[in-house]
């Protein structure tokens, strides 16, 4: 007997069942699968929206007042 | 996704190996058996961000979760002498006219107890090589060890056990 049929043979004795992980995985798969946190997002559009608004402030805030005639 | 067909994939790729990580750190197939649970309970939890990851990628995710649980597994080092005891039992004195299904048995005993012996690296590396069936090149990838350290321990690790079967089979020469 070679050392490599001892000691595949002494690893026959440490290594898992088949049955034990077939249970094993069961009992995972039974667990339930986590729900994906929902992140609050803003609209992707919120950006444009912003500098757009903020430009025409700035703008009519930055006009020159119109004399009075 | 099929969740459960890509978890399969998985699970069948690794838990072998697996196992065979926590045997060689515990000494005990039993505690390795649900530390392997914890392990592939996580790869379910988190097996969105995994399906995307590339098969190494997996490999290493996979033993850096090992790994964690593995230094929580050394709190129960105090039953591991006694687990491996229990695997391997000290052998009897050679053969004489014992049947061939003792002496297979006693030569077991023998090899379970020179790796029980082993250095943890070298034990380890023996017992993912031997009853993981991992190449040495999937045990430095799943250790983070370079592939020449482990075929060094997985060297002196043999060379260990074949010496305990030489004393084993001619006792005379201890």
């Amino acid at each position: 007997m070679s050392l490599d049929d001892d000691i595949a043979a002494w690893a026959a004795t440490v290594r898992l069942p088949d049955a034990e992980a077939a249970a094993i995985f069961q009992r995972i798969v039974g667990t339930p699968a986590p729900v994906p946190a929902v992140t609050p997002r803003l609209d992707p559009s919120w950006w444009r929206h912003f500098t757009a608004d903020f430009t025409a402030r700035m703008v009519s805030s930055t006009r020159p007042v119109r004399q009075a005639a | 996704m099929d969740r459960e067909a890509e978890f399969r994939r998985l699970y069948e790729a690794h838990r072998g190996a697996v196992h065979a990580y926590f045997t060689g750190r515990t000494g005990d197939p039993q505690s390795a058996a649900d530390l392997m649970q914890d392990v592939f309970l996580r790869v379910w939890q988190h097996l969105d961000k995994l399906a995307d990851t590339p098969e190494d990628g997996q490999r290493a995710w996979v033993f850096t979760v090992a790994r964690n649980l593995s230094v929580d597994a050394h709190r129960h080092q105090q039953t591991q002498a006694g687990a491996w005891q229990a695997l391997t039992r000290e052998p009897a004195s050679a053969p004489q006219s014992a049947s061939t299904a003792v002496i297979a048995a006693e030569r077991v005993a023998v090899v379970g107890e020179a790796i029980r012996r082993l250095p943890e690296p070298q034990r380890v590396a023996l017992t993912m090589a031997a009853a993981g069936g991992m190449t040495s090149a999937e045990l430095a990838a799943a250790l983070g060890v370079p592939a020449g350290t482990v075929r060094y321990r997985l060297s002196l690790a043999r060379r260990a056990v074949a010496e305990a079967l030489d004393r084993y089979d001619d006792p005379a020469e201890k």
